[in-house]
């Protein structure tokens, strides 16, 4: 639990600094984002003051609704959380009536996290919300098992990886960000596979695979066996990761993973992230996003820098 | 739903190891009806907020009951008064008790006493009469405060009042409220269809959107303990499906 890092007297008191961010052609009055799968569909989050909310990544969408798996879902570890919700979701149709009419009254941009079984399922999400107003752009989950290919991940595979992203690109001209697995023993290779099929942004990085054991019943803690950890605990492995994958590409990198506090982000943003999302820390801190961003204003204005793109970034490229 | 820092105002021990923390959190304390809950966040703690039933309120205090087990119960129960709690809530959807009903039967076990005050306190305001039936494995893990409500008191070895189960220790009633370990309330659905149950889940965010409180639904699919719960018609839960031995649930 992270409690405010800004005192309340500091709090929008910056209005000095320009934060604004670019990821390629998009424009972000912020660096910070919300992660996929912290934020709902935008709806549900309480208290927090949205303005400094640069945009939004929705919940996981399938093209068909789907139940979640069992409970138990999520599993507190140290500094971290195991879960395995399973992208329950309500399917696109439903995500077009019923949040992205909302999404399009909003002034930050919401992207749609989107997964298949095929890359012909991720193609089909991308035509189907293509145009649909209230939608800015497409963040693709690669963490999927293949169906087609016996269940192995797309985003462990080069190829698998760049179809996908060429399945979407196919069908939209929206912007197109690509969310990579930690779980690769180069990201730097998938990185560059998916930028050559015409990825706009990747994000960097989903959540590692863990595993812990109940000692009461010698069972998984999870229903599901297996989870995603996101959490302070896995912040050194992602910026290494963002870091990684920033130096493999042309394209801009968004650092996501274990950020709570400002100084968090501002570590992938010197890392060479053009912006950072925010997850995990929202649940315990509601008002996490506020935070950091207001935080990072108060530590640009410290150091005397004038707008986040005066921030030095350590990027020797490869 | 508030989000402010309010300061330990007390602590009481209220069985064998259990506990009820006060908290000032006024906004929180106007506002919280029955079977609603608050979680509870503190620095340095655990990386997850920890969602609790809302026992009782006295004036501008909340109170809480709890038992250490694990770190984080621990971590709480060594605070000291004074000490800051950040406190969300009220969250979720609590108790209904509709006007104009005659008798309602209350079934708490263990640390299910949790919501039970407040909901027995509604009723006797509504004018309907309260038969609170509470229960534990032996007499001195009993929480034995009724604030002045009829309690039937059951033990699982007789130590104390009825010698078996809550559960079976309650008369029927026009409405039937529940809580306690969820094979309890598991128990309770199988006697009381339309009962309303307050179930334990583990929790994310307490708020709605990390989907990690699900509860199986018997129409199929999950909704979420913390924002359509944690109040149930017992009927409408998978039980199968449900934990129904959480780690927290286990005695110290």
């Amino acid at each position: 639990m992270v409690v405010a890092a800004v005192p309340s007297e500091l709090r929008g008191a910056c209005v000095s600094v320009d934060l604004s961010a670019s990821v390629g052609n998009v424009k972000l009055r912020g660096p910070v984002l919300a992660a996929s799968g912290t934020f709902g569909y935008g709806t549900e989050v309480p208290l927090l003051d949205r303005r400094a909310l640069a945009g939004m990544v929705s919940k996981g969408i399938f093209v068909r609704a789907r139940d979640g798996t069992a409970p138990p879902r999520i599993a507190e570890t140290p500094s971290g959380m195991l879960n395995a919700i399973g992208l329950q979701g309500p399917g696109v149709d439903a995500l077009i009536r019923d949040y992205a009419p909302k999404w399009a009254e909003w002034d930050f941009p919401v992207f749609v996290n989107i997964n298949g079984e095929s890359a012909a399922e991720y193609g089909e999400l991308a035509a189907r919300l293509d145009g649909v107003p209230g939608v800015a752009g497409f963040e693709i989950n690669i963490s999927c098992p293949n169906v087609e290919q016996g269940g192995l991940y797309f985003g462990n595979d080069p190829r698998s990886a760049a179809a996908v992203t060429e399945a979407v690109r196919k069908r939209t001209r929206l912007p197109v960000w690509v969310k990579l697995t930690p779980m690769v023993s180069d990201i730097g290779v998938i990185a560059r596979a998916v930028e050559a099929a015409g990825a706009d942004a990747l994000c960097a990085i989903n959540t590692f695979v863990g595993m812990s054991m109940d000692l009461n019943s010698y069972q998984p803690r999870l229903s599901f066996r297996t989870g995603g950890l996101s959490g302070p605990a896995i912040r050194p492995l992602a910026v290494h990761l963002a870091h990684q994958a920033a130096r493999a590409v042309r394209i801009p990198v968004i650092g996501v993973g274990g950020i709570a506090r400002a100084e968090d982000a501002l570590e992938f943003l010197v890392a060479g992230c053009a912006a950072v999302q925010v997850g995990t820390a929202t649940f315990a801190n509601p008002r996490a996003i506020l935070d950091v961003s207001d935080g990072i204003a108060s530590f640009l204005e410290a150091k005397g820098f004038k707008s986040l793109a005066d921030l030095p970034r350590y990027l020797p490229r490869d | 739903m508030f989000l402010l820092d309010g300061a330990v105002t007390g602590r009481r021990q209220v069985a064998r190891g259990m506990f009820v923390i006060s908290i000032e959190a006024p906004e929180i304390a106007a506002s919280v009806g029955a079977g609603q809950f608050v979680n509870l966040g503190w620095s340095p703690g655990p990386l997850l907020r920890r969602p609790f039933s809302v026992y009782r309120t006295d004036g501008d205090r909340i109170e809480i009951v709890l038992k250490a087990v694990g770190e984080g119960t621990s971590q709480l129960l060594a605070m000291g008064v004074g000490d800051r709690l950040s406190c969300l809530g009220p969250l979720g959807h609590g108790f209904e008790l509709p006007a104009g009903l005659k008798s309602v039967v209350l079934i708490s076990g263990g640390l299910g006493v949790a919501p039970m005050p407040l909901a027995a306190r509604r009723a006797t305001a509504l004018g309907t009469r309260v038969t609170w039936v509470h229960g534990a494995r032996t007499s001195d893990e009993l929480c034995l405060e009724s604030d002045g409500h009829e309690v039937i008191w059951a033990t699982d070895d007789g130590s104390k009042g009825y010698a078996g189960t809550a559960v079976d220790a309650a008369p029927d009633a026009e409405l039937v409220l529940a809580c306690g370990p969820n094979r309890m309330l598991a128990a309770v659905a199988d006697r009381w269809p339309d009962a309303m149950v307050a179930v334990e889940t583990y929790m994310g965010c307490g708020t709605g959107v990390c989907l990690g409180c699900a509860v199986p639904l018997t129409r199929g699919g999950y909704d979420r303990a913390c924002k359509e719960g944690p109040v149930y018609r017992a009927a409408d839960i998978e039980w199968s499906s449900l934990p129904s031995h959480l780690n927290y649930a286990v005695p110290a």
